[in-house]
């Protein structure tokens, strides 16, 4: 397998293209395993410690041999860039056309430099690639921008589909995402921001090539026992039906929401917790990811007739919204009616803002008022006019989210990069401690879910290599208990076992390989969660990827392959300084007990550290420092990285 | 999925021609319109099966998927849907056969579906306005696609993220598939004897939507 690789230099406009040889894949699978190892070469000839809005920082687009392909497992794209609220690594996943069209270009991979005088976009048609005045984007939403660049650019070769940020990339608000064809967001790290910074307002490509399989007979083999396997897997069909949304009911079963900043862990109001949303929904179609035998999603249209506050909402369309963006508004916000949910994930899209980062920003506020721990005085200060602050009012949060958006005010400017930083200027400002009430973990913004109960879930949340983060190492393992999968991975039963640390932080190890795996195949991760022989994708997926890319590497060295990834994700962590005391939780999953669900009176805290421990036992890494070694990094073929370690003083002693 | 070059299909030992009495289809295959996810499955499928050296490309598919929002069907009134773009198997004769100056369409024995022999083809493009359906389709290199049926085993309606055996189980998920290949023998008949508008829903649409068939998916 080759790919082309496009570099853009935005300063001086210059656009070559690059062969990535056999021999990349052969070490880093593709997708994000390749987006990081660009990544990481560029900083080695530029300052890694750069501010990332500057012109030294790189944007990596890159999507995976399996996406596409006839694997039917959906398409994920990848960014990669150094992340502008964190300040550390950054990359997010997106679906939807733009990265399948982007495979028939021919270049699967872009890496973006520099900073474009004037705003710009870059248009690929085939081998043709040309950086075009953006003018006239500049100030349009993401779903005005792909509208008017598919009519710009019309339907010959192909359709033109679109990957662009909205007014917050553009304003370069920490927390930005980048969206594709309108519809869906790589959302995490600010991806849209570092796009703001270098003046590239969109990416649009058509072509029309096509894509080579090494072995076809072997792919379409695999592909009838594929979809074989899922005609008998049952739990396809609740998937097919409600997507991710059917975590709510369960959810709300254990407790394992997100309240009110994480003041509780279960919805209220009928509305949110019935099922009838899906249903009404479901008169809809169906809208899918492209090469994806599951479809998942759903489009919505509200007419009026749903619910209280749809009527302020007649006629809006969007996709039908996901668990998180329920998460952070029915959950976090404390929005109760199912309209203002939709419209939450509709708006966030628009503007190209990850709703995770933004609700715990704005339900941190939220909390110290509903505490009277800041007066009326405070927020007119904060936000140079009235807002209530009142849980729930959609109305006041939409104008919240405009603050940010465009940084029109203090409250905008401070909680740009999310709620871990916000909270620090603010408390700095008010010079008050209020971090008690900042929900994150190793300065990323809280996934909005409950996670004192769950010690895998924990330590995801205080290891993954961008920030709390529930897409690195999932532990689905014990939050469903599944034995079964306990005894594979392990020969016993208690990685399931929520009440004891054995194998908790082993299990975030495997799965953290596992995850770097399918990301750089590029297929969607529900694919995985409906794998019938246990969540195993160098098993599952290992012919696919074999067949597609001649890279003939059996399970074992693809599990091999994943903990490469992990270890060069780890590696560039450590070059910015961070050691085993950035792997940590905030104070409420820390300390503060919970008080309803299933797991009353848990707290991170009783298993933490032995947890973390053993994630950095399984992982080879130094206990004490939390850095790498140079033995674990040689054994996974990685010596010039520890060498690079080594010179930056980030690399275990010893 | 099996792959079947097209080779195969074009050099069977009895043709018909267009115009010749054929014997009565049997399997029929045809997509609901408004139905379709965008899933683009079957597109990926059936470049990759008709592609000789394993070459994937939507712009060699004979099934394309459109964002038709303002062709609504009785099935899904609110039109938000997409549409599958395949080959309606008109019947006899198709009207991509009867422009043809070359004669290049023939009909395949054994699955009754007229298919284009690619060496008699001038690529004159005759027969892309000539199917009422938009369904022929022309390739970046000029050929013209059209559906064949895969020989009688259609990769799109196995590929199918809606496909039947996915579907109507039990209170989980229920819903129409978009692709349907299934046992139609009155259809040749019937479109003779009773014939509906060709419009832009379709023959086989427009006869359920009518009635005059069934169908058990």
């Amino acid at each position: 397998m080759e790919s082309n690789l496009l570099r853009v230099d935005l300063t001086t406009g210059e656009i070559k293209n690059e062969i990535i040889g056999h021999d990349v894949f052969e070490r880093w699978v593709g997708g994000s395993g390749i987006n990081n190892w660009i990544m990481w070469e560029h900083f080695l000839t530029h300052d890694i410690n750069c501010d990332p809005r500057s012109p030294d920082n790189i944007f990596v687009f890159g999507v995976g041999p399996l996406a596409g392909s006839g694997a039917g497992s959906g398409v994920k794209g990848r960014i990669t860039f150094k992340s502008p609220c964190y300040d550390m690594f950054g990359d997010s996943a997106g679906g939807g056309k733009f990265p399948y069209m982007i495979r028939f270009t021919g270049f699967e991979y872009i890496a973006i430099t520099g900073r474009a005088p004037k705003p710009v976009y870059l248009h690929i048609c085939n081998d043709e690639v040309s950086l075009r005045d953006a003018s006239h984007l500049w100030g349009k939403d993401t779903k005005d921008t792909h509208a008017i660049l598919q009519k710009e650019l019309g339907d010959y070769p192909s359709k033109t589909h679109t990957l662009s940020i909205g007014q917050a990339g553009e304003n370069q608000v920490g927390i930005a995402g980048v969206v594709s064809d309108a519809l869906r967001i790589h959302a995490r790290c600010g991806g849209g921001a570092v796009l703001g910074s270098k003046n590239l307002k969109a990416i649009a490509v058509q072509g029309d090539g096509g894509i080579k399989i090494k072995r076809p007979e072997g792919l379409m083999k695999w592909s009838d026992e594929f979809r074989q396997s899922l005609d008998k897997n049952e739990a396809v069909y609740g998937f097919k039906r409600r997507g991710t949304l059917g975590a709510v009911e369960m959810y709300q079963h254990i407790g394992s929401h997100f309240w009110r900043n994480g003041q509780g862990n279960m919805f209220r109001g009928d509305d949110i917790t019935s099922d009838n949303w899906v249903k009404r929904f479901h008169k809809y179609s169906e809208v899918c990811s492209s090469d994806c035998f599951i479809a998942c999603d759903a489009k919505y249209k509200i007419d009026g007739t749903e619910s209280e506050a749809s009527k302020e909402y007649i006629g809006e369309s969007f996709r039908r919204p996901e668990y998180l963006t329920t998460g952070s508004a029915a959950g976090a916000l404390d929005v109760r009616d199912w309209a203002e949910v939709a419209h939450w994930g509709k708006l966030t899209n628009d503007y190209g803002i990850d709703n995770q980062d933004l609700s715990c920003s704005i339900s941190f506020l939220m909390e110290l008022k509903q505490r009277d721990l800041i007066s009326d005085d405070d927020v007119a200060n904060l936000f140079g006019h009235s807002q209530s602050l009142e849980w729930g009012n959609m109305k006041d949060i939409e104008r919240l989210v405009d603050d940010i958006v465009f940084q029109s005010n203090p409250f905008g400017k401070m909680f740009g990069d999310g709620p871990y930083k916000g909270a620090l200027r603010y408390s700095e400002m008010m010079g008050q401690n209020f971090m008690k009430y900042a929900m994150y973990g190793k300065g990323g913004a809280s996934f909005t879910e409950e996670m004192r109960p769950f010690p895998t879930w924990m330590n995801n949340m205080a290891v993954a290599s961008r920030g709390a983060d529930h897409l690195k190492g999932l532990g689905l393992i014990e939050k469903f208990q599944r034995r079964d999968l306990s005894q594979i991975y392990f020969g016993g039963p208690e990685a399931a076992d929520l009440t004891i640390p054995d194998y908790k932080g082993a299990s975030t190890a495997i799965i953290e390989n596992q995850v770097a795996l399918l990301n750089s195949y590029g297929v969607c991760m529900f694919h995985w969660m409906l794998d019938p022989a246990g969540y195993m994708p160098e098993k599952y997926y290992g012919e696919a990827y074999r067949s597609i890319t001649g890279v003939e590497h059996d399970s074992d060295q693809l599990m091999r392959d994943g903990e490469r990834i992990c270890n060069l994700e780890k590696a560039f962590n450590s070059r910015v300084g961070m050691r085993r005391e950035h792997d940590t939780i905030c104070e409420r999953w820390m300390w503060e007990p919970t008080d309803e669900g299933m797991y009353p009176g848990s707290v991170a805290a009783d298993m933490f550290e032995p947890v973390l421990d053993e994630y950095y036992q399984w992982r080879g890494w130094d206990v004490k420092s939390g850095l790498q070694t140079r033995a674990k990094l040689e054994e996974l073929d990685l010596g010039e990285v520890a060498d690079v370690l080594e010179a930056d003083g980030a690399l275990a002693r010893g | 999925m099996s792959a079947q070059p097209q080779k195969e299909l074009v050099t069977g030992e009895t043709w018909y021609q267009p115009g010749d009495e054929i014997p009565n289809v049997g399997m029929k295959l045809f997509a609901l319109r408004n139905q379709c996810t965008e899933c683009n499955v079957c597109e990926v499928a059936c470049s990759l099966v008709h592609s000789p050296d394993g070459e994937i490309n939507p712009q060699l598919s004979r099934v394309r998927i459109d964002h038709a929002p303002e062709k609504p069907s009785k099935v899904n009134q609110e039109g938000l849907g997409f549409v599958a773009e395949i080959c309606h198997h008109c019947g006899n004769p198709p009207p991509c056969a009867e422009v043809c100056p070359t004669d290049a369409f023939y009909y395949d024995p054994k699955t009754l579906a007229a298919v284009i022999d690619q060496d008699n083809c001038i690529q004159c493009m005759e027969c892309v306005p000539g199917c009422p359906f938009d369904v022929v389709f022309v390739a970046p290199s000029g050929e013209l696609l059209k559906c064949d049926l895969c020989g009688g085993d259609p990769v799109c309606v196995k590929a199918c993220s809606t496909r039947p055996e996915m579907l109507n189980k039990g209170k989980q998920y229920n819903r129409m598939p978009v692709l349907f290949y299934e046992e139609q023998s009155e259809f040749n008949r019937l479109s003779r004897e009773e014939p509906v508008a060709r419009d832009e829903v379709g023959i086989m649409q427009a006869m359920l939507e009518a009635g005059k068939i069934s169908s058990g998916a």
